[in-house]
């Protein structure tokens, strides 16, 4: 689609519109694998009475298209914080997030994200969820039904479509969540610690449908996680964080097939060289 | 046959409460009945201003198909007109208290300049203000006020209360999601607002129903259930003014009983428990 055919249904349907179109047009140009998402010398301070607290130093990270990238790194370490400025929920006080080449200022729908406590509408049903951010840009109903439902599908939830929040277990709930964030088609998908209120199996089987969903649907995804475990058996790559003020220790490329095996003993003696990382910066913060 | 009361059995759970309010309300009617006929022993009038049970009800089937015995106005042309003063006034204090509470919840700055007026005019009874709002508004408007004052308040903080109980993760949510200022206030803070609201109303149609029997109480609207019970006072007519409290009890119940209802409803409706 040209600029200009985007442009006339951008006016048609709204600014918001144009902007989610503009997002799937740049997204669809860049090729897989090649960099989608710049984070630049990212730095988030905090002052509160004359003190000065740096959360995040100089944080650059490239982003290719396609990949699954994990955030991990020792507790309070602001990975949270980082994906929050990253999302445009939190300005940060330098520094600046670039998708494709054009610079991202505030919170917008090219970036979604999924929140470790669903942060799902209990007012509105599993459906209504997922239309929520295409009613906000515009998109016509016929339209809008059409794709909320094919994305209710995509995360095996079409019985439910219909169905509150409460009713819902807390596997379905983030299904719901992640399925409403992917539905704008963002650039990149933020999720923070998005499994880390579940039980150990509902999670497991949440790990294996989103590899299945990112296969199918080549999306971008950048991981805050806890687990190192959840970490090694998703991602493409694993930046491991240090301490507060947090800066990038080491990124690890991880060329495994999937489905991954984590018993295999390379996933085993990684995991164990992480843990043991983690205790360490751990120890040095108490 | 051996009676047993089985807690899990819902049938059970309904015989029993309906066994014990009718045993409570029989016992409130006896201590009335007692009340009554103690008093006309003490007093010796000729029509006992505590009027009987028995007559107030006697009083009441009167009421009801042939109005009062004085005026000859229908039982409803009297009830009409207090709920009429007493919808308006609710729809006056929805109207202010809504856009009020909302700019209150949202801004620190209204919140700040605001609270003082309220927490000055608040404990002031509302129907203190009759008088003046008599005067001023005639009567039937002048109740409306009054109405309105009782049922402002609480409507008030808890719109304003709802507004801040508002999950910030959910306005986070909706900021990724391509939600203007504007969207986010019109579709994620006015909804979750809602059973908050509802629970205000609650509130509010309980103080706002005891506000207009006082108020027409108070005054010569000459018309209202209010009105009509301290005009059967008047002319010593206790039968009818009982007949006539009995009613303003009844129509209590239902008006917040319906409320409960429906704010009930509407919190499940919208998935959350206030």
């Amino acid at each position: 689609m040209s600029e200009a055919e985007i442009k006339i249904e951008g006016e048609k349907w709204g600014k918001q519109r144009l902007r989610a179109d503009r997002t799937d047009a740049l997204y669809t140009r860049i090729p897989k694998g090649e960099t989608l998402m710049r984070i630049e010398r990212l730095r988030v301070v905090y002052r509160a009475d004359d003190k000065e607290t740096v959360a995040i130093e100089e944080f650059t990270l490239p982003v290719k298209k396609g990949e699954l990238v994990s955030l991990i790194g020792p507790s309070g370490c602001g990975k949270t914080t980082l994906l929050r400025a990253i999302a445009g929920l939190l300005q940060p006080t330098s520094g600046q997030i670039m998708i494709g080449d054009q610079p991202c200022h505030g919170a917008g729908s090219d970036r979604g994200m999924v929140f470790q406590d669903f942060a799902l509408f209990p007012w509105r049903t599993v459906k209504q969820n997922v239309a929520f951010g295409l009613e906000i840009a515009g998109v016509p109903r016929a339209e809008r039904e059409e794709r909320t439902l094919r994305y209710v599908k995509a995360v095996g939830l079409e019985k439910f479509a219909d169905a509150r929040i409460h009713e819902l277990s807390g596997g379905m709930k983030q299904r719901v969540g992640i399925a409403r964030a992917l539905v704008m088609h963002p650039a990149i998908t933020l999720m923070d610690e998005p499994f880390g209120a579940l039980d150990a199996q509902t999670r497991h089987i949440m790990q294996d449908q989103l590899i299945e969903i990112i296969q199918r649907s080549e999306r971008t995804i950048l991981f805050v996680t806890h687990s190192v475990d959840e970490a090694l058996y998703l991602s493409d790559r694993v930046v491991l964080l240090s301490r507060r003020p947090s800066t990038i220790h080491k990124v690890l490329e991880l060329p495994w097939t999937r489905p991954r095996d984590r018993t295999a003993p390379e996933f085993t003696q990684l995991k164990r060289d992480i843990h043991a990382w983690l205790e360490a910066q751990n120890v040095m913060e108490n | 046959m051996r009676l047993s009361y089985d807690r899990h059995n819902k049938y059970h759970r309904f015989a029993r409460a309906c066994l014990i309010t009718t045993a409570s309300l029989a016992a409130l009617l006896w201590l009335w009945w007692l009340a009554s006929v103690l008093i006309q022993k003490q007093l010796h009038f000729n029509s006992p201003p505590l009027a009987t049970p028995q007559a107030a009800f006697a009083a009441l089937f009167d009421l009801i198909q042939n109005g009062d015995p004085i005026e000859h106005r229908s039982l409803w042309s009297w009830l009409w007109a207090s709920l009429q003063k007493f919808l308006k006034g609710f729809l006056l204090a929805l109207l202010i208290a809504l856009p009020l509470g909302l700019l209150m919840g949202s801004f620190k700055l209204a919140r700040d300049f605001f609270t003082p007026w309220v927490e000055v005019l608040r404990p002031i009874a509302p129907i203190a203000w009759a008088p003046i709002f008599v005067i001023i508004f005639q009567a039937t408007n002048g109740s409306i006020l009054v109405v309105f004052v009782g049922i402002f308040f609480p409507l008030l903080t808890n719109i304003v209360f709802g507004v801040q109980k508002i999950e910030p993760i959910l306005i986070d949510a909706a900021k990724t999601l391509g939600a203007s200022d504007w969207q986010i206030f019109a579709k994620v803070l006015v909804p979750s607002t809602i059973p908050y609201l509802m629970n205000g109303i609650k509130v509010g149609l309980g103080i706002g129903w005891m506000c207009i029997v006082a108020a027409e109480l108070y005054n010569t609207t000459l018309s209202g259930i209010g009105y009509f019970v301290k005009f059967m006072i008047d002319h010593s007519s206790y039968d009818y003014a009982f007949a006539g409290i009995i009613l303003i009890a009844i129509l209590g119940l239902l008006t917040t009983g319906v409320a409960e209802y429906v704010s009930r409803l509407v919190s499940r409706r919208m998935g959350m428990d206030v």
